[in-house]
């Protein structure tokens, strides 16, 4: 996925969490004030209730029942707290108030009843919702704090678009971990078919050609013919093999199973395989292991064996039609190297400095050595690949420091 | 005795050129290109023998696998196309007694079966020729000429571990694997007396031999040349 699709679709996010956002804020704001206002319905009530009671020197005349409606009552408190007229007022709401009585209930409420309250020159309106109807809450802050509120809503802001982001983040990571995984599985059942596909056929040609080589009729021309054949099959199948590795290494499809290995017994085996497949013909090879014991490596012994044929293979095909090849091993601080050289002078002259190639061996040299590289990284090492003459590549593979020590110990 | 292979592959092409291969290697084969001929060939030919395809057009190779071990215990290699890992571990975790990844030589093929059959079947050549001389495993000797002599349990542990491989390298920490169970160090010296003496009963010119070679560096090799 591209940076441009990542910042698309972290904009879509953070946008669509945005508007949400300002929604919900908006619409509690909203219902917060169209619903309080600080009592707004009942002030007007309060008001108007107020307006309706009036004083003729007599006595009061009320005109507002319908404002109060059924279930709300009203008293009116005089001077000397004592309550002067009264509309439905309930049995347990007193006659008489003192200070303290109406200091609180203006605020709270009047014997649980939510009321409210409204001066009047002769004395104080009070309007009474029944008990439970009404939930009344005081506010109140320091005054710097309302000062610094542009502040705190910055933060409170940047708090939630760090929070929107990192939601945008996860969400567009996994997006992109879904595309990625059907693109690599596209590309993997490709790559599996097209190589199952090619085994089949290529089983026959070197069935074949290998029947050739041995056929006792066929003259010596024909029988190099047919081992040619079977030699290209045999290049054809390490490739197929290399792509396939190749791709479940990259795709992190193809898991380590690391076991202790002693170094020797590996490459010798490694070695006896590559003879017996019968791709070095024509070659001198020399195995060149130091006299003491090298110390054990844990590794997955398919992936090595494979580097290590891949360096092989790669000997001989750069140095054709024949030659020398030497596989080495030693040890340098906590790493053991593998050495692959080749050439018709491989081990015995080093004519001029060889130019370093890049970690993949370079580009000309194919997938072999590129998996070589993989191989060496998924163990936590690294390969060289050197270009001149003689032809030389190393493995580097880390060993444990008791390994190490294991080995420098003399034998019992 | 004759072995009978059941090859079970739905390519003709491959078939032909497998049966081609144990037909000169002395076995007697049977062909399938599906499933369900593979089963009705199991039943009438009674084979000793199945190489099996994972992928056939009727179903696959594993399934068939069961059902070929329900009628019969035979030893059955699976032949097959898919190099993963899983499938491998399937196969041979299904209980088959190999898994062989195509492309295959000829040589790998026949070797790796062999040494499954000579495993279920406990069949074993009485006698083999390396040169003028006659090797009689039952008795464990070599006669050369007119001399018969006797073959130590080393020494014909290690002639048959580099009879079975003959042709090929076979590297000294295989020897010493099969000699004492364990690994090299320590057995160097005793390997090298045990094939000196193995070559003073079985080549002509022990210094200079010409079956039991010296693969510097790696092990020894039975020639196959004048080998039977």
């Amino acid at each position: 996925m591209s940076l441009r699709s990542i910042f698309k679709g972290a904009m879509l996010v953070t946008a669509s969490a945005a508007l949400i956002a300002v929604i919900t804020i908006a619409g509690i704001l909203a219902l917060a004030f169209y619903y309080s206002d600080g009592g707004r319905s009942w002030s007007v009530s309060v008001t108007r209730v107020s307006d309706a009671l009036t004083y003729d020197g007599t006595g009061y005349d009320f005109s507002g029942d319908e404002l109060l409606g059924d279930d709300r009552w009203a008293i009116l408190i005089g001077e000397d707290g004592q309550v002067i007229w009264s509309l439905r007022k309930p049995t347990d709401v007193p006659e008489q108030y003192t200070l303290t009585d109406v200091a609180s209930f203006t605020r709270w409420y009047l014997n649980d009843y939510p009321v409210q309250c409204r001066i009047r020159e002769d004395g104080l309106l009070v309007v009474g919702s029944p008990k439970g109807s009404i939930w009344k809450h005081d506010i109140s802050t320091e005054s710097r704090l309302l000062h610094d509120a542009p502040l705190w809503c910055g933060g409170i802001f940047l708090l939630a678009l760090g929070c929107v982001l990192l939601l945008a983040y996860f969400a567009v990571r996994r997006w992109f971990r879904q595309a990625q995984h059907v693109r690599d599985s596209a590309r993997s059942n490709w790559i599996n078919g097209v190589s199952h596909d090619i085994r089949t056929p290529l089983s026959v040609v070197m069935g074949y050609a290998a029947q050739l080589e041995e056929a006792p009729d066929l003259s010596p021309e024909h029988k190099g013919q047919a081992a040619a054949i079977r030699v290209q099959s045999q290049v054809i199948r390490e490739l197929v093999n290399d792509l396939n590795l190749t791709m479940r290494l990259d795709f992190e499809m193809q898991p380590l199973r690391k076991e202790s290995l002693q170094p020797e017994a590996f490459l010798r085996q490694v070695a006896a395989d590559f003879l017996n497949g019968g791709m070095a013909e024509g070659f001198d090879f020399e195995m060149d292991l130091p006299e003491e014991p090298l110390p054990r490596l844990e590794a997955d012994p398919f992936l090595l064996r494979r580097a290590v044929n891949n360096l092989l293979i790669n000997a001989v095909k750069h140095n054709r039609p024949g030659g020398s090849i030497r596989l080495g091993a030693e040890t340098e601080g906590n790493m053991l190297v593998f050495r692959v050289e080749g050439g018709t002078g491989a081990g015995s002259s080093r004519p001029g400095r060889p130019e370093a190639l890049g970690p993949d061996g370079g580009a000309a040299h194919g997938t072999g050595l590129k998996l070589v590289a993989q191989i060496a990284a998924a163990h936590g090492g690294r390969a060289d690949f050197y270009g001149g003459t003689p032809y030389r590549c190393r493995l580097c593979l880390p060993v444990s420091g008791a390994s190490v020590t294991s080995r420098r110990s003399p034998r019992s | 005795m004759s072995f009978k292979i059941l090859i079970v592959d739905d390519e003709p092409a491959l078939q032909n050129m497998v049966g081609e291969i144990l037909v000169r290697a002395g076995y007697e084969i049977q062909g399938a290109l599906s499933c369900a001929q593979a089963l009705e060939r199991f039943r009438t030919a009674a084979p000793e023998a199945v190489l099996l395809d994972v992928m056939l057009p009727d179903g696959d190779g594993f399934s068939l696998f069961g059902q070929l071990r329900q009628i019969r215990d035979v030893p059955v290699l699976f032949l097959s196309a898919r190099d993963e890992d899983e499938a491998r571990l399937r196969g041979l975790g299904l209980g088959a007694d190999d898994y062989i990844t195509k492309p295959f030589l000829p040589q790998e093929l026949l070797l790796r079966l062999k040494a499954v059959l000579r495993r279920v079947y406990r069949e074993e050549p009485s006698t083999a020729k390396l040169g003028d001389a006659e090797i009689d495993w039952g008795k464990s000797t070599v006669r050369r000429g007119d001399g018969e002599t006797a073959l130590t349990a080393k020494e014909f542990s290690l002639l048959r571990k580099l009879w079975e491989a003959r042709g090929n390298i076979v590297t000294v920490d295989a020897l010493c694997s099969a000699l004492w169970d364990g690994p090299l160090v320590g057995y160097e010296n005793t390997l090298m007396v045990h094939i000196r003496r193995l070559r003073e009963k079985i080549e002509a010119d022990p210094s200079h031999p010409n079956y039991l070679l010296t693969v510097r560096g790696l092990g020894y090799r039975l020639s196959r040349e004048g080998t039977k």
